[in-house]
């Protein structure tokens, strides 16, 4: 319309041709740029065409001398259908640009806010269904499945003609990674590193790279949630654990005033004489028990300050032998009935530690083996030095400890049923045991067979120093 | 024995424990005050006349040690002992060091708390020892002039240093010394720390004079405090009763070393 109407006035008012090119092109340029390449091909034609034909109806019109065989006019046509191609080219391409950097605006845009959203996201409810969402939503697609292979659950969003638990599961196991521009799937195997550990499924208007960056942030969404769940339990462990430790040490402090006064009381009335046999046997019972009391009472206050790390570690350099002595010398009531053999490697070596938490310790293994060795049989403690630990044991024959109950006799208050009936016990003392090897950065271990006996061992950091001089 | 009666101050917030304490006291000829605060011990100090002081380290108020403190300020000579828990081994040594006397573990026996408590009053009555003479405890003789130890008549040798850690402990026998006070004593303040080259020579010191050194009789271990050498009386009571009696710490609650 444009062309005819400028090509009609072109006739009318005798323009030069120069005048009516530039209006042409006029024409031309913004055709190119709204409407594309070949749009504005036609239009230059039609151009040229239509000028011809008015310019063939002039009145003084040659067609030998002023059209075909003017080669001014016909150059300038050339020249003028060059340009215009040209430059439609050239805009075409701009506006491609153009319109491929919007789109990949949009697509960033919307990664952004699938980055915000993720982010913001409630990880005390399950991760994958808030996904599916997510995708549906923000990148505008037909239909959304997302599979966590750790809770081995499918979540999907929008509309799926067939149920995609198969395709989903099948992305994973097979690590199938692949665009389909015929039915507009997408399929994306997720992975934290290297390890598969979901996979996603799209189907709507997307990218290659963009579904590679959905499937990247879902990977790193699920391993958040991992964590933040992993952390959450460890939280309401270390709090469960804080609180029994609090309520242990108030239970305990506040057993010490009664004990004290009954202990008192009952010395008391031995000390003041005037007592029957039998009443002085009931009075020295109560003592014996208000004492085994005492000790149990001792014994859980420093269990619940040493599981809240309330004890302060007072490490300095113990010399082992007068650690084996001090030990055995303050059971030395306990072992007087007993065979005990003590056998150190190295009697100068010492060890940095806490003596107070090693004394502990050793008292445990000792006392366990006083309660459950077989009568008459040899009690041996012994240290032995590898390059940098000291290897405490302490070897006993007596029942053998079922493999299943090995590692678990040092949890608190697990009691092995080899041995629960066969000696008084709390189920408390071997879990101090570990808890100083802990302290110190050792560990314990037991072995136990019916041919070798049983040997408790606690391995404590020590690099070989033998004893300074002052 | 025709003494006059020891008058003690128990001073402890819990009235239960004052309660226990109180009937077998007086049964054995002791005279009781009672007292639930520091503040309310030191009114009654400067009011009255006592023999000892039984004064609780955890208490309301200014609490055992501040107590302490300030008992010693005006009385430095007044036997004081301090009743602590098992798990409280800095109280005790805080309290050493600031001038009480002895202490006993809670929950304690009275028997022990009555031994306790006559040592240490009879160590203020005793004459002032000179310098120089001669110590004899047990069967053990230490003559400081002539740096010279014996055991039932028999020379022990002894290197200079044990025998000033032996010299130490006997001058204060019945009465725990710290690790601290020791070392400095024999070593110097810079050595107060090395407690494990401490143990290395009592343990030297322990195969010297005593008959069974795992089990010993006069070098004794107040686990985490100090030493404590075997008071002199425990040995005359053992001649007197004919059979052997726990020395110093309540046998079986205190380790030795």
């Amino acid at each position: 319309m444009a062309v005819s109407l400028v090509a009609t006035l072109a006739h009318w008012s005798q323009w030069l041709l120069p005048v009516a090119i530039l209006l042409y092109l006029l024409i031309v340029v913004p055709t190119a740029l709204l409407c594309g390449f070949w749009q504005a091909v036609i239009v230059s034609l039609s151009a040229v065409v239509m000028h011809s034909y008015y310019t063939s109806r002039q009145p003084h019109f040659d067609a030998l001398s002023n059209t075909a065989t003017d080669p001014i006019n016909s150059v300038t046509l050339l020249v003028f259908v060059l340009v215009a191609l040209t430059v439609s080219r050239l805009s075409a391409r701009v506006t491609g640009h153009a319109r491929e950097s919007e789109s990949w605006g949009g697509q960033m845009h919307d990664l952004y806010e699938f980055t915000r959203r993720t982010l913001q996201m409630n990880l005390h409810m399950e991760p994958g269904p808030q996904l599916a969402e997510l995708v549906h939503e923000i990148f505008a697609l037909e239909a959304v499945a997302v599979f966590d292979a750790d809770l081995h659950n499918v979540y999907q969003a929008g509309y799926w003609s067939v149920d995609p638990l198969e395709m989903a599961q099948n992305v994973y196991y097979f690590e199938t990674t692949d665009d389909d521009p015929e039915s507009g799937l997408g399929r994306r195997v997720v992975r934290l590193g290297t390890v598969p550990v979901g996979s996603l499924v799209v189907r709507g208007d997307t990218s290659s790279l963009t579904n590679n960056a959905i499937a990247s942030l879902i990977a790193i969404t699920f391993d958040r949630y991992r964590a933040f769940a992993n952390e959450s339990r460890i939280e309401t462990e270390r709090r469960t654990e804080q609180l029994r430790a609090t309520v242990l040490d108030s239970l305990a402090h506040a057993y010490k005033t009664p004990l004290t006064a009954i202990r008192a009381a009952s010395t008391g009335l031995g000390e003041m004489g005037h007592l029957s046999a039998g009443q002085a046997e009931l009075v020295a019972l109560i003592d014996e028990q208000t004492g085994l009391l005492s000790e149990l009472t001792t014994r859980l206050l420093t269990t619940a300050r040493l599981d809240v790390g309330e004890v302060a570690i007072h490490a300095s350099q113990v010399g082992v032998g007068s650690l084996i002595e001090e030990v055995v010398a303050s059971l030395r009531d306990r072992l007087a009935s007993m065979k005990v053999a003590i056998d150190i490697e190295d009697d100068n070596q010492v060890v940095n530690c806490d003596r107070q938490l090693m004394l502990m310790l050793l008292t445990q293994y000792i006392d366990n083996a006083c309660k459950y060795s077989i009568f008459g049989t040899t009690i041996t403690i012994r240290v032995v030095h590898t390059n940098a630990e000291a290897i405490f044991s302490v070897h006993s024959y007596g029942p053998v400890i079922p493999m299943a109950d090995r590692e678990r006799i040092f949890n608190r208050y697990y009691r092995s049923s080899t041995y629960s009936n066969r000696a008084a016990g709390t189920g408390i003392g071997l879990s101090v045991a570990r808890r100083v090897a802990q302290i110190h950065g050792g560990y314990v271990w037991v072995t136990s067979d019916e041919v070798e006996g049983t040997t408790f061992f606690a391995a404590i950091p020590a690099p070989a120093t033998k004893r300074s001089s002052i | 024995m025709n003494q006059p009666a020891i008058r003690i101050l128990v001073v402890d917030d819990e009235s239960a424990i004052r309660r226990a304490l109180r009937p077998p006291l007086v049964e054995l000829g002791f005279q009781i005050a009672e007292a639930s605060r520091g503040e309310e011990a030191l009114l009654q100090l400067r009011a009255s006349v006592f023999d000892a002081v039984l004064l609780d380290v955890n208490m309301p108020g200014i609490g055992g040690i501040e107590t302490l403190r300030r008992i010693r300020a005006f009385a430095p000579r007044l036997p004081i002992l301090m009743l602590t828990v098992r798990d409280q081994e800095e109280d005790k040594v805080k309290a050493l060091d600031l001038g009480a006397d002895d202490y006993v573990t809670k929950p304690f026996s009275t028997r022990e708390l009555i031994a306790r408590i006559r040592a240490a009053v009879r160590r203020v009555r005793a004459p002032i020892r000179a310098e120089d003479a001669p110590i004899e405890i047990g069967e053990i003789r230490l003559e400081p002039a002539k740096r010279i130890v014996t055991k039932r008549g028999e020379a022990v040798h002894l290197t200079r240093k044990e025998f000033d850690i032996l010299h130490c402990l006997m001058s204060r026998a019945g009465r725990v010394v710290t690790y601290a006070k020791l070392l400095t004593a024999v070593w110097g303040i810079d050595s107060r720390e090395e407690v494990e080259y401490l143990r290395t020579f009592v343990r030297q010191l322990r195969k010297k004079i005593e008959d069974d050194p795992a089990n010993p009789l006069y070098l004794q271990t107040d686990v985490y405090v100090g030493y404590r050498f075997a008071d002199a009386q425990t040995f005359m009571d053992e001649t007197a009763a004919g059979a052997p009696e726990a020395a110093g710490p309540e046998a079986g609650h205190e380790e030795a070393l």
